[in-house]
C-alpha cells in the first residue's frame, strides 16, 4: 500500500504568516439578486406592511406559511391569500451560546420555530425569541411577534424584531 | 404550475440581494513552489523534462502527465526567457467581468527549451500588431518587487 501512497506535507498558519510556503489570496465577488417570485415577494410585501400571509391549496385546503404557489404535497396551485395572526405557538427552539460567527454569547439567543395561529398545523417560520427567560422557554409556548416601527420596515423577515411570550 | 396570480403592487415584484463572502488561499505545491521561487529569487523560469517521453513542461511538475514517470531534479533546467508568439486576443472585462480601464492583450507564447504555452500579458508598441510566429522575451519585475507569484513576470515584450 505504502508505495502508492505520496508522501504528504501538512502546512500551518504559521507556513503563511513567515512566508515559508509561498500563498495566493483571493476573494471572489459573489454577489447575486435572488427573485423572490409571486408568493415570497408577496410575503416580504406583506411583512413590511406589518402583516403575516399565508395561502390555501386548492385541494387539501392546508393553510401553507410561509406562502407558496403550490401545495408540495398536492402538487396542485395553491388559491387564496389567508391573513394570519401575529401570534404563535413554539413548536422547538434552541438555546445558543456560541453564536454562527463562534462568538461565545452570556446571555444565550433563542431561536425558535413559530406555528402561527391561522395557517394549518406545525406551518411555522424560524426566528428568535426576545423577551422571554431562557430557563421558562419551552415547547408550546404561546408568543407574539414584536415588529420595527413602520418607517424601519424594509421587506424581510427582519421586519419582526423577534416573538415575545405573551403574558 | 402556472398561477392566474398576478402582482397587484409593484413592490411586490422583489429581488433579494445578497453576498456570498468567499476566500480563496491557494498554494502551488512542491513543483509550484520551487518554480516560483527560483522565478523571485534568481529570475529564471524552469521546466522539467521528462527522461522517458522528452516532454519539457512548463511549469515543472512533480510527474511526467503522460507516462506518469517521476521528474527528478536532475531534469528540471531554464527555459527562455525567449520564445515564440504562438497565439495572442484582446481582453475588455477583467475576473469579475468588470470593463477594464483601458483593453490588454495577452499571448500564449513557447518559450525555447519548452514543450508547451505559457500565458501572459502581451506588452505590444504602439502601431504593431500581434502574429503568429513573432519573437518575444519574458520581461521580469525587479527583484525587490517579486513576490514568489507568476505576476513576477511583467510581460512578453515584442523583440
Amino acid at each position: 500500500m505504502d508505495q502508492w501512497v505520496y508522501p504528504t506535507t501538512g502546512l500551518h498558519e504559521k507556513d503563511f504568516e513567515t512566508g515559508r510556503v509561498l500563498v495566493e489570496t483571493w476573494k471572489s465577488k459573489a454577489e447575486y439578486a435572488w427573485d423572490a417570485g409571486i408568493a415570497m415577494g408577496r410575503f416580504l410585501e406583506e411583512l413590511r406592511r406589518g402583516r403575516l400571509v399565508g395561502r390555501r391549496c386548492n385541494s387539501c385546503h392546508r393553510v401553507l406559511f410561509p406562502p407558496r404557489m403550490f401545495c408540495e404535497q398536492c402538487f396542485r396551485p395553491t388559491g387564496d391569500w389567508v391573513p394570519l395572526a401575529e401570534t404563535g405557538t413554539v413548536i422547538t427552539y434552541s438555546l445558543v451560546h456560541v453564536r454562527w460567527d463562534m462568538v461565545r454569547l452570556d446571555q444565550p439567543l433563542v431561536p425558535a420555530v413559530v406555528a402561527i395561529d391561522g395557517a394549518s398545523a406545525g406551518m411555522g417560520i424560524l426566528h428568535l425569541l426576545g423577551e422571554a427567560n431562557p430557563e421558562s422557554v419551552k415547547i408550546g409556548l404561546r408568543v407574539q411577534a414584536v415588529w420595527k416601527k413602520p418607517e424601519e420596515r424594509e421587506g424581510a423577515i427582519t421586519d419582526i424584531r423577534y416573538f415575545k411570550p405573551i403574558s | 404550475m402556472g398561477s392566474a396570480d398576478t402582482l397587484e403592487h409593484p413592490t411586490e415584484a422583489r429581488t433579494w440581494k445578497g453576498n456570498i463572502p468567499v476566500w480563496h488561499r491557494y498554494t502551488a505545491g512542491i513543483a509550484g513552489e520551487r518554480f516560483l521561487r527560483t522565478l523571485k529569487d534568481q529570475g529564471k523560469i524552469l521546466g522539467a523534462r521528462c527522461q522517458s517521453c522528452g516532454v519539457v513542461y512548463v511549469p515543472p511538475r512533480m510527474y511526467c502527465e503522460r507516462c506518469l514517470k517521476p521528474l527528478p531534479d536532475g531534469e528540471w533546467k531554464e527555459v527562455g526567457p525567449r520564445g515564440e508568439l504562438v497565439s495572442f486576443t484582446r481582453i475588455f472585462l477583467d475576473l469579475d467581468g468588470e470593463p477594464l480601464q483601458s483593453p490588454r492583450w495577452v499571448g500564449l507564447v513557447r518559450l525555447e527549451g519548452a514543450s508547451g504555452v505559457l500565458i501572459h500579458y502581451l506588452h505590444l508598441p504602439e502601431g504593431i500588431a500581434p502574429r503568429p510566429g513573432m519573437p518575444v522575451e519574458a520581461v521580469l519585475k525587479p527583484a525587490l518587487e517579486r513576490r514568489g507569484s507568476i505576476l513576477d513576470i511583467e510581460h512578453w515584450k515584442v523583440l
